[in-house]
């Protein structure tokens, strides 16, 4: 949002990214909002809030593979529950603190994800969405397989303490869920504009060309793979402590769908396109599962608990519409409406 | 010695059926360019539609079948026209996107109508075994792969030497070229869901002979997709003997492996080679080596 005659005299103002002081006012209010939200906000509303940044964060992982380097990953949720038992396991089996095993998770699950991403230094588009479909199903396998992450049983981590203090509810957890949304928020946006974020739009463009104009291929793809399974590893952590009990069930092949599916409708390519698609899909299914009781009471042929089966079914018609209507997502439009407030009162022809 | 054998003609018969359902993604894909997870939900829906027929209005086998293939046939012709047609001449993955939403929505109404329970099919098929040199073989089984086998050959056949095969086939190469050329690619497109649809209904309703219709039925879909790249997504016979080839090695490698990691090796059986497939040969076994490399 840039009024007309703002104008950038330096490389500096081109690339800022809170540019005049109305900026820095939104920024200020809408970080003191988000930071008071637990005063007023019901108990049921912060939990949502949670899921929600949650759940931006594992997107914002998925935004960087796939919206910037191009390279689809389905296999999100999986690197998701890699950090989560990552977690678990620390804090359980080898009594670390929640505030190292935070970041280590987040180490661990991006290693996995360089493994699981070599494929994408052979095959990319659809071949590689299969790959990682793959690797989905075999780290939710070895997750059931081994003895040290308990099996079918799942792990119960413990809430994260700081002190005496524990973080042991919602309303507690909210705060470390959103500092590590707002800093994983900064660190995308900030990656994006650096000479990586530059690197991965110019593979995502045309690979070839990238290659030839001296850009190191296989370094940035496993290193884009890297950061999207730290994102994912850091939320699954978050995700574990948040609910103390973790288990496959979690992680499906639908979650991962799930988060492709958010990126489709933020838009692929942007870090605001993120929020949009994340706060888009969670509110609709909420939406859904509010109003499926009374459809089934309404209509008995849908059956006393339609909620999870419609809540599919729209997800699933809400991204054929964006893929027709809108395929450059919801971001497209945020930028179309920037742009006609800076011409304001001239429309875009 | 005897034990393998067994294993790999029991992977076989299940590999018949792999096969079937890779067949209509290789029909898609030969025929339009694109690349189809659709069709999971497809197999199950067929599958659906004849349990209906045959199971609910106790309706013969043969009277049945139709209703069922018209039924999924028009599906296919409904997510043709109001979900792919705007996909003529976008990229492949794009397309891919589009059948993905296609299966979650359907996803949804499958879940809506099962409810968490599963529906088995009454016994069609002539019961009892067929014993080969101390090896036994199901005949229902049998005879589905025989049918496998014939569907396939019509189906070369027809890609080989009909006009309708060569307009398809030209539509695949170039969406802009195939019109131009007089093709109207429209008509290939919807012809070849419903096709495929039918195909991927005779592929359901033979795994429901052998397993239950349940939720999670059209991740077949899936494995139908892994079939299609391992044999080559624009190779009929490559559909084929993948998919026959991925049945033995699930079969047997779980009877052997079981036992030791505790299960669930079947599950994972198909991803691994599906990986080792993509890493050696990316275009598949049979594919034309036309994938762009990196």
């Amino acid at each position: 949002m840039r009024p007309s005659g703002v104008f950038d005299k330096n490389y500096g103002q081109d690339i800022a990214i809170v540019r005049t002081w109305q900026h820095w006012t939104v920024l200020i209010f809408g970080l003191i909002l988000l930071y008071a939200f637990p005063f007023f906000g019901s108990y049921y509303l912060i939990s949502f809030v949670n899921y929600l940044a949650i759940s931006v964060i594992v997107a914002l992982g998925l935004q960087i593979i796939t919206g910037y380097c191009g390279l689809v990953s389905f296999g999100q949720s999986a690197f998701m529950a890699v950090g989560a038992y990552a977690s678990s396991i620390l804090t359980v089996r080898y009594g670390i603190s929640f505030w190292v095993a935070l970041p280590l998770s987040g180490v661990v699950a991006g290693i996995i994800g360089v493994i699981g991403g070599a494929p994408s230094l052979r095959v990319k588009g659809m071949y590689l969405a299969l790959a990682t479909i793959a690797i989905h199903a075999l780290v939710i396998w070895l997750i059931m397989h081994l003895n040290i992450t308990g099996g079918y049983k799942g792990m119960f981590p413990p809430s994260p303490e700081l002190g005496s203090f524990a973080f042991d509810t919602d309303d507690r957890m909210y705060y470390i869920i959103c500092t590590v949304m707002v800093v994983m928020t900064y660190f995308a946006r900030n990656l994006v504009r650096s000479s990586v974020g530059r690197a991965f739009i110019a593979i995502r463009d045309n690979d070839l060309a990238a290659e030839v104009m001296g850009i190191n291929l296989y370094y940035h793809k496993l290193l884009g793979f890297f950061m999207a399974c730290f994102y994912g590893g850091i939320a699954g952590s978050l995700w574990a402590h948040l609910m103390t009990v973790i288990n496959v069930e979690q992680f499906t092949l639908i979650h991962s769908l799930e988060y492709i599916g958010m990126l489709i409708v933020g838009g692929m390519g942007s870090v605001p396109g993120v929020f949009f698609g994340v706060i888009f899909i969670r509110t609709l299914n909420e939406v859904v599962m509010f109003t499926s009781p009374f459809l089934g009471q309404i209509f008995s042929w849908l059956g006393p608990s339609p909620s999870a089966s419609l809540g599919l079914s729209t997800f699933g018609a809400v991204l054929i519409l964006f893929l027709k209507f809108e395929p450059r997502g919801l971001a497209h439009r945020w930028e179309v409406f920037k742009a006609s407030y800076r011409i304001y009162p001239f429309k875009i022809t | 010695m005897i034990e393998f054998f067994q294993l790999a003609i029991t992977g076989m018969m299940i590999g018949s059926l792999y096969s079937l359902v890779g067949a209509s993604v290789v029909l898609v894909y030969k025929s339009t360019h694109v690349v189809s997870l659709a069709h999971g939900q497809l197999v199950a829906f067929g599958a659906l539609a004849f349990w209906i027929f045959m199971a609910q209005l106790n309706l013969p086998f043969w009277i049945s079948l139709v209703p069922a293939l018209m039924i999924t046939g028009l599906m296919g012709f409904f997510i043709e026209r109001f979900a792919l047609r705007s996909m003529i001449g976008e990229s492949l993955f794009s397309s891919f996107l589009m059948t993905f939403a296609i299966f979650l929505f359907l996803e949804g109404f499958l879940f809506l109508y099962l409810m968490g329970g599963s529906r088995t099919l009454p016994p069609f098929l002539p019961k009892g075994n067929f014993a080969v040199a101390g090896l036994f073989v199901p005949v229902d089984q049998l005879i589905s792969f025989g049918i496998a086998i014939i569907l396939f050959i019509v189906l070369g056949l027809i890609f080989k030497f009909s006009w309708v095969g060569l307009g398809m086939r030209a539509t695949a190469e170039d969406h802009n070229l195939a019109q131009s050329a007089g093709i109207s690619v429209r008509n290939i497109f919807t012809s070849i869901w419903i096709l495929s649809s039918m195909v991927a209904t005779v592929a359901g309703i033979a795994t429901a002979n052998v397993m239950d219709i349940y939720h999670s039925l059209p991740y077949i879909g899936i494995t139908g997709l892994i079939v299609a790249i391992c044999g080559g997504l624009d190779s009929i016979i490559g559909a084929l003997i993948a998919g026959l080839f991925l049945g033995i090695v699930e079969n047997v490698s779980s009877g052997y492996l079981d036992p030791l990691v505790g299960g669930g090796v079947k599950d994972v059986a198909s991803y691994t080679i599906l990986l080792l497939v993509l890493l050696v040969r990316p275009y598949g076994l049979f594919g034309l080596k036309r994938i762009e490399r990196i």
